[in-house]
């Protein structure tokens, strides 16, 4: 059988008190971001091809909530369409309960690709949301300067993108994306072009940011460890179509560290995304009343 | 290295210590300093000492003979007509030379020389000057720096005029799908008319003076630009545009502060590139009409016979777009310098690295 079975480890489902504590109190913070029923077919060379199919969740305030997938399952799509940038066939997302219907600074976006502005250096980037808002430029320097402080580029403000490595572009970007104070902040596997180690040291300043911005998240990521390691609730879609297969509460305390990876808890949950993205079909056959109970 | 050299050594020889580098063929890999600059005087060094063996060494071409002595004239045959300083092929020189020999008279004397329109590079080197100092042979044609400003002054307006719409409208077309679908279709239409089919009516409409021959570059250039300036502008990344439009710019504010900005360095080259186009329609534009400029120059000159200056104003054309281009080249990087990593500190410390005794060990890291 599964190495993983030879380990006692919990049911994923098992919630120490502190946690139980800590999902009860985020269900009683205000709703952000609603996603109802949202549908996406695109036009196939024949037939319509499905990328999502009725998927439906709540984000709440201060939320940390990722959403994972194998490729194909739509969750580019999903984030798109969040951001505004795509449309539901059918469906609606819903920002503060007013419908999303095109993109917005309300929701700040950073991309798995380096979409830093080339020609502006790197405070001119952050500063770009607070001029396109018509902010002083006095106030968008200092603002950006403090982000920039933030995330720890205080001394690469007058630099060009082109001259930073791809981390420090990304934490560019989460400042440029923060830095317009948005209701929620959509990452599109930010850190999916970094190296491992870069990756690693990436996920521990967001989360460090996080703890200290009040802000909601939203990550699209297709890596298990990043998925539990961030995360208050992790969105699991199968592929063809695109759907929820379930919503996980991540068993795991805060603030989280690195030694956690080896937790049972988050072992447990890892394992659980394994079964669900590796093995969606044996998965739905065997275990579909446990998707019931999670629900 | 064998051993390592101690650093009072490495300081002692500079130039001893190689990295070894991609080799001279290595594919898409930078050449290094030396190899650089070796190779771009070697660009213009072997046409040039082409020129000047064919040009100076007696047997590599020179097909004809230039008569100094026609011998004795009075012995009648075909090529009776050989006189001094005449240029005859090779066989007629000989041909006449038996004729004179058989009838016991003087023999025709002459060196091997190259046709009239090949000159050697000292006779235009001479002509780059005297073409300036020399009075135009009839009274009323140009000197050559009239001639010179001339047709930088069409070349300027025609593009002036080209780059002031053209380049606006190849922008929105790069930018919105309603102006592209507006104009992108008529444009390509008329980009397939040679821009010289206009000239009669450009006459007739504008008249004989420099209007019709800026209209003829700016036919010639304009209707290729929108096309150009349109696909640049339409290879702006995309993820640029999501990224600012989640960061709240208004569709306007896109054009303004991310379509414009990111497209301008490579719209940029574009200019540098169609500014070349201007020139090969201004030697059309200029013989339309009352001829002017460079083209008429080129033209008197050549029906005097006089191709040392031809080739002189040729390789003027040639040094003032060559220059024109790295004028701009110099100008994009200072204006661009995102572009290049080329920012005001990496300048400055590349100048104090410059200025620095390479024995301080700044050379390597150049």
């Amino acid at each position: 059988m599964a190495y993983s079975d030879q380990l006692q480890l919990p049911s994923y489902l098992d919630h120490p008190p502190e946690i139980a504590a800590r999902i009860e109190e985020l269900r009683t913070q205000p709703l952000v971001m609603s996603v109802e029923g949202l549908t996406r077919e695109f036009e196939g060379a024949s037939t319509p091809v499905l990328a999502l199919s009725d998927v439906s969740f709540e984000i709440r305030r201060r939320e940390f909530i990722s959403v994972i997938g194998p490729s194909g399952c739509g969750k580019s799509t999903l984030v798109r369409i969040l951001a505004g940038l795509d449309y539901p066939t059918s469906g609606v997302a819903r920002l503060d309960g007013k419908p999303v219907t095109g993109p917005g600074a309300d929701r700040g976006m950073v991309f798995q690709g380096y979409t830093l502005f080339p020609w502006l250096t790197v405070k001119k980037n952050v500063m770009f949301g607070l001029k396109m808002k018509g902010v002083a430029s006095s106030r968008a320097e200092r603002t950006a300067l403090e982000w920039l402080d933030l995330v720890g580029l205080a001394d690469f403000a007058e630099h060009y993108p082109a001259q930073l490595s791809g981390g420090m572009k990304q934490r560019v970007a989460i400042a440029r994306a923060l830095a317009n104070e948005p209701r929620i902040l959509l990452m599109d596997e930010p850190f999916g072009a970094l190296d491992a180690q870069t990756r690693a040291s990436m996920q521990a300043h967001l989360l460090r940011i996080w703890e200290r911005v009040d802000v909601t998240v939203l990550f699209i990521t297709h890596d298990l460890d990043e998925a539990v390691y961030l995360s208050d609730r992790i969105v699991v879609l199968g592929a063809r179509p695109g759907r929820i297969l379930e919503i996980i509460d991540v068993p795991v305390n805060r603030p989280r560290v690195s030694d956690q990876f080896l937790s049972a808890h988050f072992l447990a949950t890892k394992k659980r995304l394994e079964e669900l993205i590796n093995h969606p079909e044996t998965f739905e056959k065997q275990g579909s009343g446990k998707i019931t109970a999670a629900a | 290295m064998i051993e390592p050299a101690s650093e009072a050594a490495r300081a002692a020889t500079p130039h001893a210590i190689r990295r070894p580098g991609p080799g001279l063929w290595a594919v898409r890999q930078p050449l290094n300093q030396r190899a650089r600059l070796l190779a771009g005087t070697l660009a213009f060094a072997i046409p040039f000492l082409l020129w000047c063996a064919i040009s100076y060494v007696p047997f590599l071409w020179h097909p004809l003979v230039l008569v100094k002595d026609a011998g004795d004239t009075s012995v009648p045959g075909t090529y009776a007509y050989l006189d001094v300083g005449q240029r005859v092929e090779r066989d007629v020189f000989e041909a006449r030379n038996r004729q004179l020999a058989s009838a016991g008279k003087q023999i025709a004397t002459g060196e091997r020389v190259n046709p009239i329109y090949l000159q050697a590079p000292h006779e235009v080197g001479r002509a780059l000057y005297t073409a300036f100092t020399t009075a135009p042979e009839r009274a009323g044609d140009s000197w050559l720096h009239e001639s010179l400003l001339q047709s930088c002054k069409v070349i300027f307006w025609g593009f002036f005029w080209s780059a002031l719409l053209g380049v606006p409208l190849g922008i929105l077309a790069g930018t919105f799908s309603l102006v592209s679908r507006l104009f992108e279709p008529f444009v390509d239409f008329v980009r397939y008319m040679p821009a010289p089919v206009f000239g009669a009516l450009a006459v007739t409409i504008f008249g004989l003076a420099d209007e019709p021959k800026i209209a003829i570059i700016f036919v010639g250039t304009f209707f290729q630009m929108v096309l150009v300036v349109a696909n640049t502008t339409r290879s702006v990344e995309a993820p640029l545009l999501h990224a600012a439009q989640t960061l709240g710019a208004s569709n306007r504010q896109l054009l303004w502060h991310v379509v414009i900005p990111s497209a301008l360095p490579r719209l940029f080259r574009d200019m540098r590139i169609l500014i070349g186009w201007a020139w090969t329609y201004l030697v059309v534009a200029e013989l339309i009409g009352e001829k002017s400029g460079l083209s008429a120059f080129i033209y008197q000159q050549q029906r005097y016979r006089h191709f040392d200056n031809v080739y002189a104003a040729i390789i003027i054309i040639g040094f003032i777009g060559f220059v024109t281009d790295q004028v701009l080249a110099a100008l994009g990087r200072y204006m661009f310098p995102w572009e290049s990593g080329n920012t005001a500190l990496s300048r400055l410390a590349r100048g104090v690295r410059r200025v620095l005794p390479a024995r301080l060990g700044f050379a390597g890291t150049a």
